[in-house]
């Protein structure tokens, strides 16, 4: 009899950390930080770690419904540096005109780059729908195209023309303590959380990337799920072009290089499954975290940004792997 | 077991037209027993496979077939009893060690790449080297004989993407075949081919058995078994019930070997059809799958659409549900034209629509039974944008309730289903629409004979609530049984119209396949 517990609880317990490996590991090598980190276990070094990630991890969300809606966006990073562009470009021309300050005219040099982000998102989501490209291929194309506009728009330099209270979007502090990028973050969290867990469109998403063709056949359509999460996830980039533009206080075509790539990491390491229908928003807020903690880790070990490149690298790959095991042995144990 | 036991086997054979018979080989199983978590597939099978003949091996869905065929070629090891082909025991540990020693399997499922060529797909792995490089010329050249033994013509040279379902089938013989098997299991061979193919490859079935091949052929479909079986043993609920001698034999022995005394349920009474048209498809067609369709479908009708297959059937039904575009004609709901149909307008006109394989069109595997059920009924349990929880959970439990679906948990995923089980929730999902016409292609495909029952007296259900029905259906006497009016569609088109009352299965066969 104790056996058979015994053997019953071990299941449980081998399940249960099947189920949160990457937050069993999130907390040891935190556990490990704290130990062996001079610096990382203060106020200060944690918030700045949510500072950080918050560029991206708004993206991370947003690209979260969209690898389970069953698509991919290669060109978020190219959106960021549009989109940062295109906000300093348009104030500093609109404030040329004479006739506003510079502090209003961001505002409306914001609304045009949420607007064309949302534009491209439904380009992607057209070529993707119309004529069946892959997302994959057509949004690489859209990277260069996209990294191309910036420069032409931006003659190659840094634009500069911003206001000075628009460097509170990117490096503000509420109380003079909490990051304002941090309340960006658990507002994409929040959105995405509630898109993909309350609403019928969060359901669709599933549905689409678990079978598209089931999902069309039950009568949902499946061309404008695909449109949609396509665009969220590029005003969600526009969005963080212009979080890296107030921190920075300046626009370039150069922002944004390979964001997409800690972008797509942050989601697969949260257990979202490349071949779509499966996948939480919970799941992307621990691997925005855990690419954070690793990068400012290295950083305090003072790792250079070349040895970054391969850990990174090489996390990706480990977190596939983990992701593929763990998804083929859960499957198992749902049969 | 050493591989060796069969080397003698490749003996040289004669064939003339007095069909010298090479001493015969026999394969035997003996009582075979095979146990899986919580149930026994084989008890205590004995059966024996004669060489120089097609053995039939027959039986419902469940009854143990395809588990003794992997008992024979190797995929399971863990069973109780033998084996022997001519005394001589043998059990495999792997599929590939018994291919190799001569058991070859033709699957369902073509295995084939599309990419490769004919003779690359024969000889796959077992190209002839040349030094570290193959050698094509002997390559193709063991290839096209192994073709030219079959007497088949193919070119071993071209993609095997640019050939026909039919060609394909050949090829997996053919690579079965290379290996000079002395058992040859072919399973479903047919089920995907077109009368003219079925009639080719039973020829070519009959020149292998001339050369003293063990061939065991799994079948569906009862028919085809008087053309091309020789013996015909019987499975039932996992133990070996009978063989019986084709010739001579009758429809009736088969079915009661197969089925014992099953009593095919009498149409309730009160399924009718009333005077007043709810659908009416005009001069649809797409060429080349259907051409100049006309019908009209009356409320509380089981409309049935009988035909081979290939000859139609499932392209016409996506068609009305909006899901592919006919090249011309127009669908009226309720005397209205509908524009522009799609899946979504469909649905929202009151049109179900069950496909034909609901694993990859029905149903999204990997997602839960409540999400599966609740797919197509997204507006009815929000307002508009957010998900009613309660309402979402109410709707996934009225289904399986009124379904009497069978689940471990409304959260378990699809693939912890059986497939009856699976069926149910497709249609669980369309009746939480309430819909109006309910389109079934193929409803009972792999389902056991109880869930079968089951899902007919649901669309018998949805008829006596003034729901309409169109069924189509392989197994023709299911659709005698359910149907109120059978329409009969040939290569493309309504040949004829039948009351499901006045005529046999045999007859409504006939009808079907037409002149061949």
């Amino acid at each position: 009899m104790e056996k058979v517990q015994l053997r019953d609880r071990a299941d449980r317990i081998s399940q249960i950390s099947k189920r949160y490996m990457m937050e069993i590991i999130l907390i040891i090598i935190v556990v490990v930080l704290i130990v062996t980190a001079p610096g990382f276990f203060t106020l200060g070094n944690i918030l700045n770690i949510f500072r950080n990630v918050a560029i991206t991890g708004v993206i991370s969300f947003a690209m979260t419904m969209v690898i389970i809606g069953g698509e991919i966006d290669l060109s978020v990073g190219s959106s960021i540096a549009l989109s940062a562009v295109i906000t300093s470009t348009v104030t500093g021309k609109l404030a040329a005109t004479g006739r506003m300050s510079m502090d209003s005219a961001v505002w409306i040099a914001m609304l045009i780059a949420l607007l064309v982000g949302a534009c491209i998102g439904l380009f992607n989501g057209f070529i993707r729908t119309k004529y069946n490209i892959p997302s994959f291929i057509a949004t690489l194309a859209m990277l260069n195209v996209l990294y191309g506009v910036a420069a032409i728009i931006s003659k190659g330099f840094p634009v500069t023309t911003l206001p000075n209270w628009y460097n509170w979007i990117g490096a503000g502090r509420f109380f003079n303590l909490i990051p304002v990028p941090a309340l960006w973050l658990a507002i994409a969290f929040i959105f995405v959380y509630i898109i993909m867990n309350k609403t019928t469109l969060g359901r669709e998403i599933y549905a689409v990337g678990g079978n598209p063709e089931a999902a069309r056949l039950s009568g949902i359509n499946v061309k404008f799920v695909k449109i949609i999460i396509l665009m969220i996830v590029q005003i969600f980039a526009a969005f963080s072009g212009i979080i890296l533009s107030a921190q920075v206080m300046s626009g370039s075509s150069t922002f944004g290089r390979g964001y997409e790539m800690e972008v797509i990491a942050a989601v697969i390491i949260g257990g979202t499954s490349l071949s779509g229908g499966i996948g939480k928003a919970w799941g992307t807020l621990i691997g925005i975290i855990f690419m954070g903690v690793i990068n400012n880790g290295m950083t305090l070990f003072g790792v250079g940004d070349f040895e970054k490149y391969v850990v990174r690298g090489l996390l990706i790959l480990g977190a596939v792997m983990l992701n593929t095991i763990q998804l083929q042995s859960l499957q198992k144990v749902k049969q | 077991m050493k591989l060796g036991v069969f080397s003698g086997l490749h003996r040289s054979y004669v064939i003339t037209d007095m069909e010298i018979e090479v001493s015969m080989s026999v394969l035997r199983t003996s009582n075979v027993t095979k146990r899986f978590p919580g149930t026994v597939a084989l008890k205590d099978v004995s059966i024996s496979f004669q060489s120089g003949k097609v053995n039939a091996l027959v039986g419902k869905n469940g009854s143990g077939k395809s588990t003794l065929m992997k008992v024979i070629n190797g995929a399971y090891n863990d069973f109780e009893g033998s084996l022997y082909i001519d005394d001589q025991e043998f059990r495999y540990q792997h599929p590939k060690q018994a291919f190799e020693a001569g058991i070859a399997t033709v699957y369902q499922e073509m295995s084939l790449i599309p990419g490769l060529s004919v003779a690359e797909n024969i000889l796959l792995g077992r190209y002839r080297k040349n030094g570290p490089f193959i050698d094509w010329k002997a390559t193709y050249q063991d290839a096209q004989d192994v073709l030219d033994d079959m007497g088949i013509t193919l070119p071993v040279k071209e993609m095997v993407a640019h050939l026909s379902v039919w060609q394909c089938q050949v090829i997996e013989i053919a690579k079965a075949m290379s290996a000079n098997p002395k058992v040859l299991i072919l399973d479903e061979p047919t089920s995907a081919l077109a009368q003219s193919e079925t009639e080719m490859l039973f020829a070519l079935i009959r020149r292998l058995v001339k050369k003293d091949v063990i061939v065991i052929y799994i079948s569906h479909r009862l028919q085809e078994l008087w053309e091309i079986a020789d013996t015909c043993s019987v499975l039932r609920d996992g133990k070996y019930v009978g063989t019986i001698e084709m010739e001579g034999a009758k429809h009736a022995d088969l079915l009661s070997l197969m089925f014992g005394d099953l009593q095919l349920k009498e149409r309730p009474a009160d399924v009718v059809a009333l005077d007043e048209v709810v659908l009416e498809v005009k001069d649809f067609n797409r060429e080349p799958k259907f051409m100049d369709i006309n019908f009209k479908l009356y409320k509380g009708e089981v409309l049935g659409i009988a035909g081979m297959l290939g000859a139609g059937r499932t392209e016409l039904l996506r068609a009305i549900f909006g899901a592919d575009k006919p090249d011309s004609g127009a669908i009226f709901i309720d005397g209205e034209v509908v524009t522009n149909p799609s899946p979504v307008l469909m649905k929202n006109k009151g049109i179900a629509f069950v496909p034909e394989d609901r694993k990859q069109q029905g149903l999204v595997q990997i997602l839960s039974i409540k999400s599966n059920l609740n797919h197509s009924s997204l507006d009815l349990i929000s307002n508009g944008m957010f998900v009613d929880a309660k309402k979402e959970t109410d709707f996934c439990r009225r289904q399986i309730k009124d379904l009497d679906i069978n689940v471990p948990g409304e959260e378990f995923p699809m693939t912890s289903l059986s497939g009856g089980n699976q069926q149910k929730v497709v249609v669980g999902k369309w009746l939480n629409i309430d819909p109006k016409i309910v389109i079934f292609d193929e409803p009972s495909r792999g389902i056991d004979v109880n869930a079968k029952q089951q899902i007919f007296q649901i669309i018998w259900d949805l008829s006596r609530h003034g729901l309409s029905s169109i069924v189509v259906s392989s197994e023709l006497e299911e659709l005698l049984e359910i149907c109120n009016r059978i329409i009969i569609m040939k290569d493309g088109r309504f040949v004829d119209e039948v009351n499901p009352d006045d005529l046999s299965v045999n007859e409504l066969y006939a009808l079907s396949m037409g002149g061949n």
